[in-house]
Parts: C-alpha cells; sequence; structure tokens
C-alpha cells in the first residue's frame, strides 16, 4: 500500500519473525555471556543461576536457530542478488564516511544490509552447529568439542560487533529506517533517498 | 609455602591397585560394576568414582613371545600449573588452587558445563551424576592436617611419593632418573619416573593445553570484549563527527498540514 507520504517496506509476519529473532538474539547473549567470560558470571542471576541460564540458552537457541532460517529464506531473493550499484555501494562503503548525500541507487536492502544478512546466516549456522555439538559436552570427540567451544565464542564475538553496527544503523544513524520494521511502513522520502530502485519497483505495481 | 607434588616412579609399581582402594575408601566412593576385558586394569579409565587409576600396559617386542613387558601407570590429576581447567571454568572458585599448589574443587560452585572436561591435556575430569566436577584433589583434607594422600600411604613399595615438589626432584635427580613433567605446563603436580617412551603410557611427548581451547581464551575472548566497546565506541564517534543520514527531501508534504 502507498499512502500520501508512506510505502508499506516490511508486512506483518516479516515484523513478528525479525522481532522473535531479535528477542531471542538478546535473550541468547544475557543468558550465554557468563559462559563466554567469567567476569559476566553475574549475568546468570537474571535467569535464577548458571543452570536455569544455560537450559534458557539451549532453548533459546533453537527458536533463534530456527527463526533466523526462516528470515534469511524469506529474504534470500533481495540480500543475495548484487549488481553493480551494490559494489559501487560497497567501494564508498555506503557513503558513510562522509555527509556528502551519496546517490547510489539501491534496492529494498543497500549492499551492507545485504552483506549483513549473508553474514547472519553464516553467522546462524555455525552457532547451531557448534551449538549442537557443545549441547551434550561429553557426546562428541574432545577435538570436535574443543573446537566447537572455540567457534562458538568466536561467532559470538563476530555477531555481536555486527549486531552493535546493525541496530546503531537501522536506528540513530539512519533516521526512519526503524519505522519500518515497527509498523511496517516507511516514508516515502526514506524510500527515494535510502532504496530508489525498490521504491520505483512498489510504484510500477 | 612450598609447592606439593607426588613423585610417581613407575619402574617400581606392581600394580597392586592399593592406591586405587585407599582413594576410595578416604573419599567414599562406590565400588563400580565393570567387566572383565581379559586384562588385570580395572576400571578401565577414570571414572566420577575412580579418582586414580593403575592403567596396565602390555607390550610386545617382536615375534619372541617371551620378550614380552608388563607396564603400569598410576593415572590421575596433574594438577598443572598452567592448568587447562582452571583457564576455562566460568565459575569463580569451582576450580582453584591451594597454598600447596593443588587443583582442586567445590562442588557447591560448579555449574556443571564440563568445559574443564574438554581443556584438561590428560582428559581427567569426570562429572557424577549430580553434573559435578570430580577429580584427585591431592587428599588436601588430610594433607592439610599433617597426613600423607590416601594413594601414597598405602603404597607398598614407595611408587607414590608426596612431598616439597623441588625436593622430590632433587632427590630423583641425585639418583639419575629421568622425570616426566618437571617443566610441562608450567610444573606438573605430578612428576613420573618413566620406563620407556612417554607415549607408552599415553601420555603425551610435549603436554600442553589443546590448541583451540588457548585461542578461545587467549584471542577470542579478549576480541570480544576489546570488540564489543570497540565498536560501540566506533558508532558514538562516527554519530558526533559524520553524523546520521538525514533526509532533506522537501518534496514531501509533512503530516502537519504543510507548513514549513
Amino acid at each position: 500500500m502507498i499512502s500520501n507520504n508512506y510505502i508499506d517496506r516490511f508486512n506483518t509476519f516479516d515484523r513478528i519473525l525479525h522481532w522473535t529473532v531479535a528477542l531471542s538474539f538478546f535473550l541468547l547473549f544475557l543468558s550465554g555471556v557468563g559462559l563466554f567470560a567469567n567476569a559476566f558470571f553475574g549475568f546468570f542471576e537474571m535467569f535464577g543461576g548458571p543452570q536455569q541460564a544455560i537450559m534458557v540458552h539451549k532453548w533459546t537457541g533453537v527458536v533463534f536457530f530456527v527463526g533466523s532460517i526462516i528470515l534469511f529464506l524469506s529474504h534470500a531473493g533481495d540480500t543475495c542478488r548484487f549488481d553493480a550499484d551494490d559494489i559501487r555501494w560497497i567501494a564508498k562503503l555506503g557513503g558513510y564516511l562522509s555527509r556528502k548525500h551519496q546517490d547510489i541507487p539501491q534496492s529494498k536492502f543497500n549492499a551492507g544490509q545485504k552483506l549483513f544478512g549473508i553474514f547472519a546466516i553464516i553467522a546462524t549456522l555455525v552457532m547451531g552447529i557448534t551449538g549442537w555439538i557443545i549441547w551434550d559436552p561429553t557426546a562428541y570427540s574432545r577435538e570436535l568439542t574443543q573446537l566447537s567451544l572455540m567457534l562458538h565464542g568466536l561467532f559470538f564475538t563476530l555477531f555481536m560487533i555486527a549486531m552493535v553496527v546493525h541496530i546503531y544503523l537501522a536506528t540513530i544513524a539512519n533516521p526512519g529506517t526503524i519505522e519500518g520494521m515497527l509498523w511496517g511502513q516507511v516514508r516515502k522520502s526514506w524510500a527515494k533517498a535510502h532504496a530508489i530502485k525498490w521504491y520505483q519497483k512498489m510504484l510500477k505495481s | 609455602m612450598k609447592r606439593k607434588a607426588f613423585l610417581i616412579d613407575t619402574t617400581r609399581c606392581t600394580a597392586c591397585r592399593s592406591c586405587q582402594v585407599a582413594c576410595k575408601q578416604w573419599n567414599k566412593l562406590e565400588a563400580e560394576a565393570t567387566v572383565n576385558r581379559g586384562s588385570y586394569e580395572n576400571p578401565p579409565d577414570l571414572t566420577p568414582q575412580l579418582y586414580n587409576q593403575i592403567h596396565f600396559i602390555e607390550k610386545e617386542h617382536g615375534d619372541d613371545f617371551n620378550d614380552f613387558r608388563w607396564l603400569f601407570i598410576n593415572r590421575r590429576c596433574m594438577h598443572c600449573a598452567d592448568a587447562g581447567c582452571m583457564k576455562v571454568c566460568p565459575a569463580e572458585g569451582a576450580l582453584y588452587r591451594t597454598k600447596e599448589g593443588m587443583v582442586v574443587y567445590d562442588q557447591d560452585k560448579c555449574i556443571g558445563c564440563h568445559y574443564c572436561v574438554n581443556a584438561c591435556p590428560f582428559d581427567v575430569p569426570r562429572f557424577d551424576t549430580q553434573q559435578k566436577v570430580t577429580k584427585c584433589h591431592g587428599c588436601m583434607d588430610r594433607v592439610q592436617n599433617g597426613l600423607l594422600p590416601a594413594c601414597v600411604k598405602a603404597c607398598p613399595t614407595n611408587t607414590l611419593q608426596f612431598g616439597d615438589r623441588d625436593q622430590l626432584i632433587a632427590e630423583a635427580k641425585a639418583e639419575g632418573k629421568k622425570l616426566y613433567g618437571e617443566n610441562d605446563l608450567g610444573g606438573l603436580g605430578v612428576l613420573y619416573v618413566l620406563d620407556d617412551k612417554p607415549g607408552t603410557y599415553k601420555l603425551p611427548e610435549n603436554p600442553a593445553i589443546p590448541a583451540s581451547i588457548l585461542f578461545w581464551k587467549d584471542v577470542v575472548k579478549p576480541l570480544g570484549i576489546f570488540g564489543f566497546w570497540g565498536v560501540v565506541g566506533a558508532a558514538a564517534l562516527h554519530y558526533v563527527t559524520v553524523g546520521p543520514k538525514k533526509i532533506e527531501d522537501s518534496s514531501e508534504q509533512p503530516d502537519n498540514g504543510g507548513e514549513s
């Protein structure tokens, strides 16, 4: 639907799925960070103790894993297609290092968002597979378990850094962006500035 | 206090397993049903109810049936100075070092994560049915009251000795014995006199904390902490220097009825 000022960006399914995955990410962070470094042992108290936190972590992990895969698949058509404009966007780092407006036409997602989507699914798969292996820490060989513990920590680190960037860019760095994920619509002016190719396609359809 | 250690001279061991029994008795560990595997070795490995174990090695040389060696080694926690289990334990005080230098544990503080099981260079810690860590604790309850560890007390052949680490090393060297574990992992709390290569006894030639565990704790962990605050700082810096991407499209009709 396109009104005077607004245009539909994410439907109800997209939004509920996104916030389910987002919520489970934070729950996973809070319940697991005490296992990442003993400095954060106090975070377990939020869940009533370490054993309870680990149980929450395991089952929230299942929710996140499934949700994140569906989230990726439902946008895969948009995230996995790169064109010449995307290459230019990446070369100029999206124009984020200058106040000057960069006029690189972008589709529904800009190249950075596409890269984030692809990173997120890779990280989800690594976290899910290694999480499965360390669910019962004596089920697999010691070498495989040791490697999984390391990879689970490494991809947690990468995912957390990517998430800070994702949250920053989707909120205060790009005013108007989060509206699309909150109630589904963005301003037309936002669409023209950030996703002109998607905007024109929407006008035609 | 001087660091204590066990000295285990495998050349003196007759595999009587008094050490196994004495340990079970002192620590009130359950008997376990095992099966006959055609060896006197029993049980075949450390268990949550077995903190030390005599490992039997039957070694044949070539084709001559009479050229046969029977080797025994007392396996247990090595009480490493640089202990992989302590490095990974997320629960403060669940694994800790006594003033004697032994690596001991407090089951009330153990959270059951099993990280120590996977980080141990010697595959020693076991988890009991309550999902709490168990292993040799050097009988610290006895030692701190002036007694020898139960296994050492029971050993009839002087295979097992316990005392000041430096003194045990000096005495063994004076007798011309070669020691395993003097400098590995910062110096082991269990020193061996072996009758063959370490590999024969299933001991690693150069024991070390597994590489992926070291990378996890020494690289990934600091990267995570500095990475998080680094990227938060970078975002804040970006916001106050470059600033947000404001939309300056005047063609939009504002919601407030077209002022401006």
